[in-house]
Protein backbone atom coordinates (compact mmCIF):
# COMPACT_ATOMS: atom_id res chain seq x y z
CA UNK A 1 0.00 0.00 0.00
CA UNK A 2 0.98 3.56 -1.02
CA UNK A 3 2.61 5.09 2.67
CA UNK A 4 -0.31 7.92 4.05
CA UNK A 5 1.17 11.49 3.97
CA UNK A 6 1.19 13.49 7.27
CA UNK A 7 -1.60 15.76 5.99
CA UNK A 8 -3.67 12.26 4.68
CA UNK A 9 -2.80 10.74 8.41
CA UNK A 10 -4.26 14.10 9.74
CA UNK A 11 -7.21 14.09 7.71
CA UNK A 12 -8.41 11.04 8.91
CA UNK A 13 -7.40 11.24 12.10
CA UNK A 14 -9.72 14.61 12.46
CA UNK A 15 -12.58 12.69 10.41
CA UNK A 16 -12.63 9.84 12.96
CA UNK A 17 -12.37 11.97 15.63
CA UNK A 18 -15.22 14.14 15.13
CA UNK A 19 -17.71 11.13 14.27
CA UNK A 20 -16.40 9.15 17.23
CA UNK A 21 -17.22 12.17 19.68
CA UNK A 22 -20.77 12.11 18.36
CA UNK A 23 -21.23 8.06 18.52
CA UNK A 24 -19.69 8.72 22.58
CA UNK A 25 -23.18 11.18 22.73
CA UNK A 26 -25.08 8.79 20.94
CA UNK A 27 -23.88 5.70 19.65
CA UNK A 28 -27.66 4.70 18.85
CA UNK A 29 -27.63 7.45 16.30
CA UNK A 30 -24.19 7.60 15.17
CA UNK A 31 -22.84 4.41 14.55
CA UNK A 32 -23.96 1.96 12.11
CA UNK A 33 -22.82 -1.17 14.08
CA UNK A 34 -24.46 -2.99 16.77
CA UNK A 35 -24.77 -1.01 19.94
CA UNK A 36 -26.58 -0.91 23.05
CA UNK A 37 -28.06 -4.07 24.86
CA UNK A 38 -29.83 -5.39 21.41
CA UNK A 39 -26.10 -5.14 20.39
CA UNK A 40 -24.55 -7.07 23.06
CA UNK A 41 -27.29 -9.60 23.05
CA UNK A 42 -26.33 -10.01 19.15
CA UNK A 43 -22.88 -10.49 19.35
CA UNK A 44 -23.84 -13.28 22.31
CA UNK A 45 -22.22 -11.44 25.19
CA UNK A 46 -22.65 -13.59 28.37
CA UNK A 47 -25.62 -12.27 30.43
CA UNK A 48 -24.20 -13.04 33.61
CA UNK A 49 -21.77 -10.49 32.86
CA UNK A 50 -23.73 -7.73 31.36
CA UNK A 51 -26.31 -7.91 34.51
CA UNK A 52 -23.50 -6.71 36.47
CA UNK A 53 -24.05 -3.36 34.43
CA UNK A 54 -25.99 -0.46 34.69
CA UNK A 55 -28.21 -0.46 32.08
CA UNK A 56 -26.78 3.17 30.72
CA UNK A 57 -23.44 1.71 30.98
CA UNK A 58 -24.58 -1.03 28.40
CA UNK A 59 -26.33 1.78 25.97
CA UNK A 60 -23.25 3.15 25.42
CA UNK A 61 -21.55 -0.39 23.78
CA UNK A 62 -21.12 -0.06 20.21
CA UNK A 63 -18.58 -2.56 18.36
CA UNK A 64 -18.64 -4.93 15.70
CA UNK A 65 -18.61 -8.52 16.86
CA UNK A 66 -17.89 -9.97 20.39
CA UNK A 67 -13.68 -10.53 20.97
CA UNK A 68 -14.59 -12.71 24.47
CA UNK A 69 -15.90 -15.76 21.94
CA UNK A 70 -12.31 -16.04 20.91
CA UNK A 71 -11.09 -17.77 24.08
CA UNK A 72 -11.39 -17.63 27.68
CA UNK A 73 -9.64 -15.07 30.12
CA UNK A 74 -9.16 -16.16 33.27
CA UNK A 75 -8.78 -14.71 37.11
CA UNK A 76 -5.71 -12.37 37.46
CA UNK A 77 -4.70 -11.80 34.02
CA UNK A 78 -3.90 -8.78 32.72
CA UNK A 79 -6.08 -7.07 29.33
CA UNK A 80 -6.05 -4.67 27.15
CA UNK A 81 -8.48 -3.17 25.39
CA UNK A 82 -7.32 -0.87 22.37
CA UNK A 83 -9.65 1.13 20.81
CA UNK A 84 -12.18 0.73 24.23
CA UNK A 85 -14.33 3.48 23.39
CA UNK A 86 -16.94 3.61 26.03
CA UNK A 87 -15.50 0.73 27.78
CA UNK A 88 -17.84 -1.54 27.75
CA UNK A 89 -15.36 -4.65 26.70
CA UNK A 90 -12.87 -2.89 29.22
CA UNK A 91 -15.30 -3.25 32.15
CA UNK A 92 -16.71 -6.82 30.98
CA UNK A 93 -12.53 -7.91 31.10
CA UNK A 94 -11.88 -6.22 34.59
CA UNK A 95 -15.06 -8.65 35.76
CA UNK A 96 -13.23 -11.81 33.91
CA UNK A 97 -9.50 -10.99 35.60
CA UNK A 98 -11.04 -10.48 38.96
CA UNK A 99 -9.56 -8.05 41.98
CA UNK A 100 -5.99 -9.88 41.03
CA UNK A 101 -6.03 -9.38 37.50
CA UNK A 102 -6.34 -5.67 35.70
CA UNK A 103 -7.78 -3.92 32.66
CA UNK A 104 -6.59 -1.38 30.63
CA UNK A 105 -8.58 0.59 27.58
CA UNK A 106 -7.04 3.04 25.58
CA UNK A 107 -8.47 5.33 23.01
CA UNK A 108 -7.38 8.14 20.74
CA UNK A 109 -10.85 9.96 21.69
CA UNK A 110 -10.82 11.90 24.68
CA UNK A 111 -14.47 12.27 24.87
CA UNK A 112 -14.56 8.41 24.46
CA UNK A 113 -12.41 8.17 27.28
CA UNK A 114 -14.48 9.99 29.38
CA UNK A 115 -17.41 8.80 28.60
CA UNK A 116 -15.23 5.58 30.12
CA UNK A 117 -14.37 6.93 32.95
CA UNK A 118 -18.05 7.87 33.61
CA UNK A 119 -19.60 4.28 33.10
CA UNK A 120 -16.40 3.31 35.44
CA UNK A 121 -17.55 5.30 38.86
CA UNK A 122 -21.20 3.51 37.91
CA UNK A 123 -19.32 0.37 38.96
CA UNK A 124 -17.43 -0.20 41.93
CA UNK A 125 -14.39 -2.21 39.96
CA UNK A 126 -11.38 -0.46 41.29
CA UNK A 127 -8.65 -2.84 38.61
CA UNK A 128 -9.70 -1.14 35.67
CA UNK A 129 -8.08 2.37 34.25
CA UNK A 130 -8.36 3.95 30.62
CA UNK A 131 -5.90 6.12 29.27
CA UNK A 132 -5.63 8.44 25.74
CA UNK A 133 -2.90 6.23 23.74
CA UNK A 134 -1.88 4.78 19.96
CA UNK A 135 -2.17 1.56 18.69
CA UNK A 136 1.02 2.48 17.28
CA UNK A 137 2.59 4.04 19.95
CA UNK A 138 1.28 1.90 23.01
CA UNK A 139 2.91 3.28 26.00
CA UNK A 140 3.70 0.01 28.27
CA UNK A 141 6.77 -2.26 28.50
CA UNK A 142 7.26 -4.93 26.77
CA UNK A 143 5.11 -8.39 27.72
CA UNK A 144 3.07 -6.71 30.10
CA UNK A 145 -0.38 -8.01 28.45
CA UNK A 146 -1.87 -11.83 28.68
CA UNK A 147 -4.29 -11.02 26.20
CA UNK A 148 -4.88 -7.70 23.94
CA UNK A 149 -8.59 -7.58 22.52
CA UNK A 150 -9.84 -5.10 20.17
CA UNK A 151 -13.70 -4.57 18.91
CA UNK A 152 -14.09 -2.79 15.02
CA UNK A 153 -10.52 -0.73 15.24
CA UNK A 154 -7.62 -2.07 13.57
CA UNK A 155 -9.79 -1.07 10.29
CA UNK A 156 -9.42 2.80 11.47
CA UNK A 157 -6.01 2.58 12.24
CA UNK A 158 -3.42 4.06 9.45
CA UNK A 159 -0.69 2.22 10.09
CA UNK A 160 -1.80 -1.47 10.72
CA UNK A 161 1.68 -3.01 10.94
CA UNK A 162 3.22 -0.58 13.25
CA UNK A 163 0.18 -0.92 15.42
CA UNK A 164 0.49 -5.04 15.17
CA UNK A 165 4.30 -4.97 15.68
CA UNK A 166 3.33 -2.78 19.35
CA UNK A 167 0.79 -5.40 20.21
CA UNK A 168 3.30 -8.30 19.76
CA UNK A 169 5.57 -6.40 21.83
CA UNK A 170 3.40 -5.96 24.92
CA UNK A 171 2.05 -9.22 24.76
CA UNK A 172 3.90 -12.16 27.31
CA UNK A 173 4.83 -14.69 26.00
CA UNK A 174 2.23 -17.30 24.72
CA UNK A 175 -0.27 -14.16 25.06
CA UNK A 176 -3.15 -13.70 22.50
CA UNK A 177 -4.54 -10.76 20.20
CA UNK A 178 -8.46 -11.53 20.01
CA UNK A 179 -10.29 -8.92 17.57
CA UNK A 180 -13.39 -8.73 15.97
CA UNK A 181 -13.59 -6.16 12.73
CA UNK A 182 -14.84 -5.68 9.49
CA UNK A 183 -12.82 -6.78 6.42
CA UNK A 184 -12.80 -5.82 2.38
CA UNK A 185 -14.72 -8.64 0.11
CA UNK A 186 -13.44 -6.46 -2.39
CA UNK A 187 -9.86 -5.10 -3.61
CA UNK A 188 -8.98 -1.46 -2.09
CA UNK A 189 -9.65 1.30 -4.74
CA UNK A 190 -6.23 2.01 -5.93
CA UNK A 191 -7.51 5.76 -5.74
CA UNK A 192 -5.68 6.75 -2.31
CA UNK A 193 -7.77 9.83 -2.09
CA UNK A 194 -11.04 8.33 -2.05
CA UNK A 195 -9.71 5.46 0.11
CA UNK A 196 -8.24 8.30 2.93
CA UNK A 197 -11.81 10.44 2.13
CA UNK A 198 -13.77 7.39 3.19
CA UNK A 199 -11.49 6.00 6.17
CA UNK A 200 -11.45 10.05 7.46
CA UNK A 201 -15.63 10.27 7.31
CA UNK B 1 -0.45 -7.24 2.11
CA UNK B 2 -3.40 -8.59 3.76
CA UNK B 3 -4.44 -8.46 7.30
CA UNK B 4 -2.99 -12.21 8.18
CA UNK B 5 0.31 -11.62 6.42
CA UNK B 6 1.03 -8.63 8.83
CA UNK B 7 0.34 -10.83 11.75
CA UNK B 8 2.95 -13.41 10.25
CA UNK B 9 5.27 -10.79 9.25
CA UNK B 10 4.41 -9.26 12.89
CA UNK B 11 6.04 -12.40 14.41
CA UNK B 12 2.51 -13.67 15.42
CA UNK B 13 1.53 -17.76 15.06
CA UNK B 14 -1.41 -19.66 15.06
CA UNK B 15 -2.92 -16.52 13.68
CA UNK B 16 -6.30 -17.32 12.07
CA UNK B 17 -10.09 -16.02 11.29
CA UNK B 18 -11.84 -18.06 13.53
CA UNK B 19 -15.17 -16.60 12.10
CA UNK B 20 -17.73 -14.34 10.26
CA UNK B 21 -19.92 -12.54 13.06
CA UNK B 22 -22.09 -12.52 11.18
CA UNK B 23 -22.89 -8.47 10.70
CA UNK B 24 -21.19 -6.70 7.80
CA UNK B 25 -21.28 -3.10 8.00
CA UNK B 26 -21.78 -2.40 4.14
CA UNK B 27 -22.15 -4.65 0.65
CA UNK B 28 -18.27 -4.74 0.65
CA UNK B 29 -17.40 -5.81 3.94
CA UNK B 30 -17.33 -8.73 5.99
CA UNK B 31 -17.62 -8.90 10.12
CA UNK B 32 -15.03 -11.82 11.23
CA UNK B 33 -12.92 -12.81 14.25
CA UNK B 34 -9.52 -12.94 14.36
CA UNK B 35 -7.46 -14.74 17.03
CA UNK B 36 -3.48 -14.69 16.96
CA UNK B 37 -0.75 -16.24 19.45
CA UNK B 38 3.08 -14.91 20.27
CA UNK B 39 5.31 -17.58 20.68
CA UNK B 40 6.91 -18.44 23.88
CA UNK B 41 10.24 -16.86 24.61
CA UNK B 42 12.12 -19.30 22.72
CA UNK B 43 10.13 -19.80 19.73
CA UNK B 44 8.00 -22.22 20.41
CA UNK B 45 4.40 -22.80 20.93
CA UNK B 46 2.49 -23.37 24.38
CA UNK B 47 1.11 -26.47 23.82
CA UNK B 48 -1.82 -26.51 25.65
CA UNK B 49 -3.41 -29.89 27.21
CA UNK B 50 -7.05 -30.34 25.49
CA UNK B 51 -5.32 -32.66 22.29
CA UNK B 52 -8.40 -30.66 19.91
CA UNK B 53 -6.88 -27.50 21.02
CA UNK B 54 -3.06 -28.69 20.64
CA UNK B 55 -4.46 -30.52 16.65
CA UNK B 56 -6.30 -26.98 15.78
CA UNK B 57 -2.74 -25.02 16.79
CA UNK B 58 -1.21 -27.56 14.55
CA UNK B 59 -3.48 -26.83 11.79
CA UNK B 60 -3.58 -23.39 11.88
CA UNK B 61 -0.08 -22.80 12.41
CA UNK B 62 0.48 -25.50 9.41
CA UNK B 63 -1.85 -23.63 6.64
CA UNK B 64 -0.40 -20.19 8.14
CA UNK B 65 0.63 -18.30 4.79
CA UNK B 66 4.52 -18.01 4.76
CA UNK B 67 6.82 -18.65 2.69
CA UNK B 68 4.37 -20.57 0.76
CA UNK B 69 1.37 -19.47 0.79
CA UNK B 70 -1.89 -20.94 1.10
CA UNK B 71 -3.08 -22.32 -1.93
CA UNK B 72 0.23 -24.09 -2.57
CA UNK B 73 0.18 -25.36 0.92
CA UNK B 74 -3.23 -27.11 0.35
CA UNK B 75 -2.35 -28.33 -3.10
CA UNK B 76 0.47 -30.11 -1.60
CA UNK B 77 -1.22 -31.56 1.15
CA UNK B 78 -4.00 -32.91 -1.50
CA UNK B 79 -0.87 -34.38 -3.61
CA UNK B 80 0.03 -35.93 -0.38
CA UNK B 81 -2.68 -37.52 0.79
CA UNK B 82 -3.59 -38.56 -2.93
CA UNK B 83 -0.51 -40.30 -3.21
CA UNK B 84 -0.61 -42.08 0.53
CA UNK B 85 -3.66 -43.50 -1.53
CA UNK B 86 -6.40 -41.81 1.17
CA UNK B 87 -9.76 -42.34 -0.21
CA UNK B 88 -11.85 -38.86 -0.40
Amino acid sequence: MKAISTEDRKKIETGLRAKYVRVAITPEKDFQYPTGEAGLKGQHYDPNFLRNLPHDVLASYCGVGNPFTLGPISEGESVLDIGCGAGVDTLIAAMMVGPEGRALGIDVVPEMLERARENLRKTAFDNVTFQQASAEELPFPEGSFDVVISNGVFNLIPDKEKALREVFRVLKSSGQLRMADQVLTVAPSDDLSSRIDNWAG
Amino acid sequence: MDFLAMLNEAGFVGFELVRDTGFNSSPVTKGVLIRARKPDVEGRLTVPQNPMETYDHFFSQAYAPGSIDVKTKHLIALAASLGAGCQP
